[in-house]
């Protein structure tokens, strides 16, 4: 049992970096209907500014916020070609020019950054937080799930409290009407590209150093971050925020068991079909179509 | 009678002269048009980068073609991108053997070449020097003889260092499986609980390529581990050890494989006590200085390629297959060529710790030995001056 206790808190530090990530996937879904295949992608080109520059021998924190606004200029980069080119477009067609994007971003960021060699990481938030299970928990990744309560909060009452946040779901899911309202639906829209990407880069960076630092893993982190958002139906950021961390429990406690723990990496596939069996319960035959 | 006594002698001593002439004519290789083609398929692009291998094949054949050649014959070399597609690779090679008419593949380092291909090699009689042999199938089959010690073989010789210098009781390993290589990683295991007479304490084999590695760090402490070796690529190394201080785990040694071993690890672990140590493919690269370097160090400097462990291999099988042709009595041809790799008595090269042998065996891993280095303070140093030389195995 205290065996079975411990994997579950080791799985904890994946678990808020899944959490983490679905929430921002989640806050791009609601804001502008695109599910976004590059969020992590954006957030590893920042952390890899901050990585050359430190490398390059520049003070720490300067190179953080530099790092920062490359993510975030590459936050709006992506937004610009999705506002300009596909804001009409349905719903698959925006996740398969986001997909298209992360692999272009993957191959570039890959050939830029030296390939598989692996980087001198700053650590941010070096040491231990406390010691559970006999697991140290970081403060890297006590900080990750964190961050993802409080961007989870932020979100949640940024959407339902504030005129802006209304503007944005009317954007969404209606950007023409939207803006025959007078909604600026551009300018909107770039800015929650910008703001995402601010988040992600800051969330990468803290999370990279506990990672396999190159370009493309970190990058792929989106995988398992957009089965935490389905597992919220990329509505509702909680239980998105919950579905992240019980993802990683559920690894590290697959890694316990030999017969399983080889399967590992499909378990948000399996967490995927899963949700999508159970949301797709009542439907019929014709609504389910 | 006389005269045909005479005669008969003239024509003996005719025949004589023609065969004395026709040996003489024969000693060392001949080519028929003044080249002799040499092909290799390698990764360059894709998820891999191995053309510092090829590269150093080439840098070693120019050299030989600027001074003369191979009795004259000049080395045409063709390095064939495989972009690590399956069928790009067998793409490549029927160009190679059936448009390019190689006499042989030399210095190949690639993903999937010898998996892909080395069934074509045996049928077309086309062997393979391989430069760096990375898939299980360049250890498995009668057409490939790499001259690196490998991935399986290097993780018998890597834990043997463990149990006989380190005092390992309680050997863990976990390997990241991919391909077909299951059965490699468990047979270099079993050999080394032959040799040893130990069994293997913890054997996992579902090390993941990426994703997060406190779950592994935790099963490896609280099975009482005391040596932990693992097959990990360079950022998953830094991975595990950044995690393993997390954890705040100590008194574990941890071993490595050659992919291990490169001054971005050293520098990316600078910071950190845990003992790290690696097993080495050839001799130390890092050891600039080292006499067995030295032939290796000038070529490369005058070539202007990296002094890097992929170009030591490169080199070496460059080295091994001209000493090989030098030996050919007559025309090189396919055939000729793969007499004499079969054919061949062991040749020593001081960047490796065994012969290399191609030979008729029905697969080939001729290099048996590792120099051991150890992470100090953000540097390799060596730990085994001498080779660490597997014994065979009863």
């Amino acid at each position: 049992m205290n065996e079975l206790l411990t994997s579950a808190v080791a799985g904890l530090t994946a678990g808020g970096t899944y959490a983490l990530l679905g929430v921002c996937a989640v806050f791009t879904y609601r804001l502008v209907a695109v599910v976004n295949f590059t969020g992590a992608a954006i957030g590893t080109a920042g952390t890899f500014v901050l990585i050359a520059l430190y490398e390059a021998g520049f003070p720490l924190w300067p190179s953080v916020l530099a790092g920062v606004v490359a993510g975030t200029i590459v936050g709006v980069l992506v937004g610009l070609v999705m506002t300009t080119w596909f804001s009409e477009a349905n719903a698959s067609t925006k996740a398969a020019v986001t997909v298209a994007l992360l692999v272009g971003m993957i191959a570039i960021g890959l050939r830029l950054t030296g390939g598989q060699h692996p980087h001198v990481m700053p650590d941010l938030f070096p040491g231990s937080a406390f010691r559970l299970a006999g697991v140290e928990v970081t403060i890297a990744s006590a900080l990750t799930i964190g961050l993802a309560v409080l961007f989870t909060v932020l979100a949640d009452r940024f959407l339902n409290a504030t005129r802006t946040g209304l503007h944005l779901r009317a954007l969404s899911e209606r950007p023409m009407a939207a803006e025959l309202l007078g909604v600026r639906v551009q300018l909107l829209s770039v800015l929650v590209w910008a703001v995402t990407g601010t988040f992600t880069t800051f969330a990468l960076m803290i999370i990279a150093p506990q990672r396999s630092p190159n370009f493309m893993t970190l990058s792929l982190l989106v995988v398992p971050a957009l089965a935490a958002a389905l597992v919220g139906l990329f509505r509702s950021f909680w239980i998105t925020l919950a579905g992240g961390i019980m993802l990683g429990v559920v690894e590290g406690l697959a890694s316990s068991f030999d017969g399983v723990s080889q399967y590992r990496g499909a378990i948000p596939f399996v967490v995927v079909v899963a949700v999508l069996l159970w949301s797709q319960r009542e439907a019929r035959w014709d609504d389910a179509r | 009678m006389h005269w045909k006594s005479t005669l008969a002698t003239a024509a003996l001593a005719s025949l004589a002269f023609a065969a004395l002439t026709g040996t003489a004519s024969a000693a060392g290789p001949t080519c028929a048009d003044g080249v002799i083609k040499v092909g290799a398929v390698s990764t360059v692009t894709g998820p891999a980068d191995f053309s510092e291998v090829p590269k150093a094949t080439q840098a070693a054949f120019d050299a030989v073609n600027a001074a003369g050649g191979i009795n004259g014959c000049k080395i045409e070399y063709t390095i064939a991108d495989d972009k690590a597609d399956p069928a790009v690779a067998a793409q490549a090679a029927r160009d190679l053997i059936d448009n390019q008419e190689v006499v042989a593949l030399v210095g190949s380092a690639s993903l999937l070449d010898c998996a892909v291909n080395a069934t074509t090699y045996a049928r077309k009689n086309v062997l393979s020097v391989q430069g760096l042999g990375v898939d299980a199938a360049c250890f498995s089959s009668p057409s490939v003889a790499p001259v690196n010690v490998g991935p399986y073989t290097l993780s018998t010789a890597v834990a043997y260092y463990a149990t006989n210098e380190l005092k390992t009781q309680k050997l863990c390993a976990f390997f990241i499986i991919i391909g077909g290589t299951q059965e490699a990683y468990k047979k270099g295991i079993e050999n080394w609980e032959k040799l040893t007479g130990q069994k293997v304490h913890l054997l996992d084999l579902t090390l993941p390529f990426q994703g997060d590695l406190t779950p592994y760090v935790i099963k490896a402490r609280d099975a009482g581990c005391d040596a932990v070796l693992t097959n990990q690529v360079e950022p998953q190394v830094v991975q595990l050890i950044k995690t393993v201080d997390a954890q705040k785990v100590t008194g574990i040694n941890w071993l490595f494989l050659a992919p291990g071993y490169t001054e971005q690890v050293a520098k990316a672990l600078a910071d950190t006590q845990q003992p790290i140590y690696v097993g080495t493919e050839w001799e130390p690269y890092t050891e600039q200085g080292s006499e067995a370097n030295k032939q290796w160090t000038a070529d490369m400097t005058k070539a202007g390629q990296p002094l890097t462990a992929f170009s030591q291999g490169g080199y070496l099988a460059a080295q091994i297959f001209l000493e090989v042709l030098k030996g050919i009595d007559g025309e090189v041809t396919r055939e000729s060529v793969a007499e004499a790799l079969l054919k061949m008595k062991p040749i020593s090269n001081p960047l490796a710790g065994s012969p290399y042998v191609f030979g008729e065996a029905a697969t080939h891993n001729p290099m048996q030995a590792t120099k051991v280095m150890k992470l100090e303070k953000g540097a390799w140093t060596v730990q085994t001056p001498e080779w660490v030389v597997l014994p065979a195995i009863q």
